[in-house]
């Protein structure tokens, strides 16, 4: 692992660490659902991390290692082969659903996991912050389309499950407008 | 991944085409599980700010397009096909063919061989240092090239077969010869007992009829009133057989008995021929693999050569012909032969003993650091003891025969375990 791929890990595990906790403050919902998805998350999030660490397997073979190390690197290849990182992202998002609406939290959140999703991929491939330079437009609009999300969200409206439903039906077409817009 | 191509087109050919594979990256899948849990949540509590969590991801997907590359141009070259131990090269790689995707190279490497830090340049070459560290015929392994879309939402993976190299021994440091006191009579740079036209001075004679005038010693002539000549010692050229005992391979990869017998070979081979010995060699690896004594710095290339050269199968059956029976041209009588071995072939140890009493000047270089490993247990230090003092015993018996032998660790010079052997000349005894 490189001294970049070190920073970047490093920066994936403060933002899942800062994901893990925003989201589980105060601890939302029944206490010992609350607990278990707490504990998913935070697993999801370190296993995530020490994944980043542990880079590709080696190229070596297993047969002349000791028993000792033989299982160590059958537990470093399961570490590798599990998807730790959107097992974190369900399970955070799970957790802020738990909770009373609170849109800006909310908003804050989603802006910080796709950071988190960012530094993984950074961290995992080796590759410069340069190449999601492209990309930025595309972030600023996603980022724009939050925004709007969360104010109609924080915007007074009318009680019932339709307005419910229609409010949220309202924010997914948005959505895919905006996708659908710029793939022109 | 694309099934790797075979290593000897790989290295004859030029640039030639490979077939990614593509997938969606591991990115765009964790894009697509925020963006639907993200969704899922939303529609199902009825909160639109979740929509909107999902937003970013959703429009990092959308843009994804096809077209990418069906096949790309790659070729393989390496800087150097012929390399030391230790020696740095470059892989240099050209990948043509990619657009305007990003390209990674990964080089899986196969035993002994170490890659150093390169990267993939714009201009689609690159060049990748490596390093093999140990002597033999190596493959460089497999180089895995990952292309990424600018968006970085599908990869595309491709594996090439790289080139073999072969990696020579690194020679000891060896300065010092060992020198027979007989020499054959072919003209060589060793001053020899015997009168001749050399250029050491070995004393004064008196002149008779048929002398060179030039050798005159003025000085003497006129203190005795005779004619006194100058006498020089002939300069004879020895006939050098170096053994390698390659049959055991004990130790730390990279300081094995193997390991310190090539290269104690390689620095012996290039010292007597520096000199212009005739200098032959035998690899002993169970079978006798041989090439007769001859001279100058190809020659050290085909004994180099034949260090790396695999057993064939003709020669793993033919295991019973030994040493004995190798022919006048192989070991020419009167010649210093000098055993690289670790002794721990007993059939080995019993051709020594044949040849010495055939006559020959035989000289074993100990390349034995290893001792059987074993727990700490009185069992198992009570078998190490046993396996010692045998140890003990073969070397006596060697030494009580009149074969000298010596030790070398593999990292001092020869010269140091040599040295008691090149202060004078070695009295060749029949």
């Amino acid at each position: 692992m490189t001294g970049q791929q070190a920073r970047t890990a490093g920066a994936a595990g403060l933002l899942a660490a800062g994901c893990v906790a925003w989201s589980a403050t105060p601890l939302p919902g029944p206490p010992a659902l609350g607990r278990v998805i707490l504990a998913v998350a935070a697993g999801c999030a370190a296993l995530s991390v020490i994944r980043l660490v542990l880079g590709t397997a080696p190229d070596d073979s297993l047969v002349y290692l000791n028993p000792v190390l033989h299982a160590a690197r059958e537990l470093a290849d399961l570490v590798r082969r599990v998807p730790w990182a959107e097992g974190m992202v369900v399970a955070v998002l799970v957790l802020e659903a738990l909770h009373r609406s609170r849109p800006w939290p909310t908003g804050l959140l989603g802006v910080a996991l796709v950071g988190y999703l960012l530094a993984v991929h950074l961290a995992e491939s080796g590759a410069r912050l340069a190449v999601l330079r492209p990309q930025v437009p595309l972030l600023a609009a996603g980022l724009g389309l939050l925004a709007l999300a969360v104010a109609a969200a924080m915007l007074p409206a009318e009680t019932g499950t339709t307005a419910e439903l229609m409010a949220v039906l309202a924010a997914v077409a948005a959505v895919a407008a905006g996708g659908l817009a710029l793939q022109r | 991944m694309a099934a790797p191509q075979d290593p000897r087109t790989a290295a004859a050919a030029g640039p030639r085409q490979v077939r990614p594979q593509w997938s969606v990256s591991a990115h765009a899948r964790r894009l697509i599980t925020l963006a639907l849990a993200g969704l899922i949540i939303a529609v199902i509590t009825r909160r639109p700010e979740f929509a909107g969590v999902a937003a970013p991801a959703v429009l990092l997907l959308a843009v994804r397009r096809p077209g990418q590359p069906g096949q790309v141009g790659v070729s393989v070259r390496t800087s150097a096909t012929r390399l030391t131990e230790g020696e740095s090269a470059d892989l240099e790689v050209a990948v043509t063919g990619y657009g305007d995707h990003s390209v990674d190279l990964t080089v899986h490497p196969r035993y002994a061989v170490v890659p150093g830090a390169g990267g993939f340049s714009a201009g689609g070459e690159s060049r990748l240092p490596f390093q093999v560290a140990r002597a033999g015929r190596r493959s460089l392994g497999v180089l895995e090239i990952t292309l990424r879309d600018r968006w970085r939402l599908t990869e595309g993976h491709a594996a090439v077969e790289l080139p073999a190299v072969d990696c020579y021994p690194r020679p000891g440091a060896q300065q010092t010869r060992v020198v027979l006191s007989r020499l054959p009579s072919r003209l060589g740079e060793h001053a020899s007992r015997s009168p001749g036209d050399g250029l050491e001075f070995t004393g004064v004679r008196e002149f008779v009829p048929g002398d060179r005038q030039r050798r005159i010693n003025w000085p003497a002539t006129t203190r005795r009133g005779r004619l006194q000549l100058n006498t020089f010692a002939a300069e004879r050229t020895q006939n050098v057989v170096i053994i390698a005992d390659t049959s055991s391979d004990v130790g730390d990869p990279g300081s094995t008995p193997v390991d310190h017998a090539l290269r104690g070979s390689a620095a012996a081979a290039r010292a007597y021929l520096a000199v212009r010995d005739r200098v032959g060699f035998v690899v002993y690896q169970g079978s006798v693999r041989w090439i007769a004594p001859g001279l100058g710095a190809r020659h050290y290339y085909r004994i180099m050569d034949l260090m790396l050269a695999d057993p064939g199968l003709a020669e793993l059956r033919s295991r019973a012909g030994g040493l004995t029976r190798l022919p006048r041209a192989a070991l020419p009588p009167a010649s210093l032969i000098l055993v690289f071995t670790p002794l721990l072939d007993r059939r080995l140890v019993e051709t020594l003993r044949d040849l010495r009493e055939r006559g020959f000047s035989i000289l074993i270089i100990d390349v034995l650091n290893a001792e059987p490993s074993g727990s700490h247990d009185s069992l198992s230090g009570l078998a190490r003891r046993i396996w010692r003092m045998e140890q003990q015993a073969i070397r006596f018996s060697l030494r009580e025969l009149g074969i000298p032998l010596v030790h070398w660790d593999g990292e001092q010079s020869l010269d140091e375990p040599l040295a008691p052997y090149t202060r004078r000349v070695m009295v060749s005894r029949r």
